[in-house]
């Protein structure tokens, strides 16, 4: 039966699912969009990012978000070195095309590997007092695992949109893949740069895995699912643009939320797909694709 | 100075000497290695041989096997050839990138102030695109955004490719107008003779990577047997 109320409430719930998708995106906008980096482990670095909440929330009974937050210098130094690594094999030698893909395949192995080694694959989650509270706003149902996400992730949006447009290092990473020379010729050294804007996007990831687990349990090969979601969010959101990013996230995941709600959930990851496939081919250069 | 790319040879000894508030022109057409030279200043191409010497307040610094981003924080700024502009960045966010290096920055709103100024369409367009301005604006974006470094040696290759005849003298203007305010030392390459000695004290001729002729002032160069032949086409 169809009624106001209920498509109210699916329509709020898509949102909220959006405002966690664009934190899981994030990384992959800075990545993919501005620094030309096919890191299609991004979500493994989610995942990670998952347990490693679990972990201390487990065993300290640390809140997650806060768990998230603590880890992301962690995951900053990781993406660092990720990206020399990547550098120094691929891409100073211009190899990073076909091979670089190779490299972050061999990193989600790696990640999912470990993770089941350590922690088997059951479902795992956290525990925080308000996890399974919710509240009312009017006719609107707002539960705190989703909400909370939801505005966290809104924080990491504003935060990463003001580095990029308000630092110098933030304009240099706008500027790196444009032309690598001309930055040198700024006085900024391209390496260091990307090395530092790729230490950011891994560090949204740990954010973002925590936000993931608190929304539902977690397994290591759970990343998966993202791969198609976050792709399709980078490009319908313009490639590299931070409240692209935010907008599209928030488009799937309301149309994800009608789709699972009326076709049923088994629809809902073909939702992704479709877009990606609509947006190539009918506008390449996503909503707010800058020219040129 | 000797340089070049992989097996290809491009600067046979070349020397060349620049006195500090000079603007010096570097005349050369086509493939002589003007940019090659430009490049070897800038780190961008390492010489094979030879030095790049820098001499500020009493102190000898080599630049040859410095980073660009080390010469740039030494005070030497290069519009490059073709521009190099962000295409997808502003105006202003282009301007704004000019003043990366740590000593450019407490100056940058003053710099950028000055810029919109001197470059007033530079102004009106700042929330616009860079690659989508005309050729013209973008020279002009590119000399401005050179200057927001605080640069105390600016290198400017070409600035009047692809530019109509009026903004070519526009451009030339403007940039010794804007070496008297700032007091810049000047070395500029170009092929555009009668512009260049509009604003050069003096200048070196290159041929197929070497100097083929030296001239103290911009007489001399005008009376020069090379420059009838190939620029003044007598
Ligand atoms: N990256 C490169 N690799 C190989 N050869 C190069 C490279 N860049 C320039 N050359 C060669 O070096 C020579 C000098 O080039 P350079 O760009 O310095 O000339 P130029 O005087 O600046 O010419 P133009 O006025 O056309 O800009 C040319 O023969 C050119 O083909
Ligand atoms: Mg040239």
């Amino acid at each position: 039966m169809f009624s106001f109320h209920l498509l109210l409430n699916v329509i709020v719930a898509g949102i909220l699912l959006g405002g966690f998708y664009a934190a899981v995106s994030l990384g992959i906008t800075l990545a993919f969009g501005l620094l030309n980096v096919v890191n299609i482990a991004h979500p493994a670095f989610v995942i990670l990012g998952s347990y490693a909440a679990f972990v201390v929330n487990s065993r300290f009974g640390l809140d997650p978000i806060l768990a998230g937050l603590l880890f992301m210098p962690v995951f900053f130094l990781l993406g660092i070195g990720v990206y020399r690594i990547y550098y120094a094999s691929f891409e100073k030698r211009a190899e990073e095309s076909l091979r670089g893909l190779v490299f972050f395949f061999g990193i989600i192995f790696i990640i999912e590997v470990s993770l089941s080694l350590q922690y088997g694959v059951d479902y795992r989650s956290v525990h925080a007092a308000y996890v399974g509270d919710s509240f009312r706003l009017g006719p609107i149902e707002l539960a705190f695992r989703l909400a909370i996400p939801c505005a966290m992730a809104l924080v990491l949006t504003l935060a990463l949109h003001l580095f990029l447009s308000r630092t110098f290092y933030g304009r240099a990473v706008k500027a790196v893949s444009q032309d690598h020379l001309a930055l040198r010729l700024m006085g900024a050294d391209p390496v260091r740069i990307k090395g530092l804007a790729f230490g950011i996007a891994i560090a949204t990831a740990s954010l973002a895995g925590a936000l993931l687990i608190m929304i539902g349990p977690v397994e290591p090969s759970i990343g998966r699912e993202y791969i198609g979601r976050v792709f399709a969010i980078a490009v319908l959101g313009g490639m590299g643009s931070i409240g692209g990013t935010l907008v599209a996230a928030l488009i799937l995941g309301v149309l994800e939320s009608l789709t699972s709600t009326f076709y049923g959930p088994s629809w809902a990851l073909a939702v992704s797909f479709g877009i990606l496939l609509l947006v190539l081919a009918v506008r390449p250069s996503g909503l707010v694709g800058r020219a040129g | 100075m000797e340089a070049g790319y992989g097996a290809v040879r491009v600067l046979h000894g070349v020397s060349i000497e620049i006195h500090e508030g000079e603007t010096v022109v570097l005349l050369g057409t086509n493939g002589n290695g003007k940019s090659t030279l430009m490049k070897c200043i800038m780190g961008i191409v390492r010489p094979d041989a030879g030095e790049i010497v820098l001499e500020t307040d009493g102190r000898r610094t080599n630049l040859v096997g410095r980073s660009p981003e080390e010469i740039v924080n030494l005070g030497i700024a290069l519009v490059p050839e073709g521009r190099r502009l962000f295409p997808v960045l502003t105006v202003e966010e282009n301007l704004r990138l000019g003043a990366y290096r740590r000593a450019a920055r407490p100056d940058l709103e003053r710099n950028l102030a000055f810029c919109f100024e001197a470059f007033p369409v530079l102004r009106e367009r700042q929330r616009q695109l860079a690659g989508s301005m005309s050729g013209g604006e973008q020279q002009m974006l590119a000399v401005a955004r050179a200057l927001m470094s605080n640069p105390r040696i600016l290198l400017i290759d070409e600035p009047s490719v692809g530019l109509a005849p009026i903004l070519v003298s526009r451009v030339i203007a403007k940039i010794r107008e804007l070496k008297e305010i700032y007091q810049l030392t000047v070395l500029m390459a170009e092929q555009n003779f009668n512009q260049a000695t509009k604003i050069a004290d003096r200048g070196y001729i290159i041929v197929h990577g070497q100097i083929e002729f030296e001239g103290h002032s911009t007489r001399e160069l005008t009376e020069h047997a090379l420059v009838k032949k190939y620029y003044l086409g007598v």
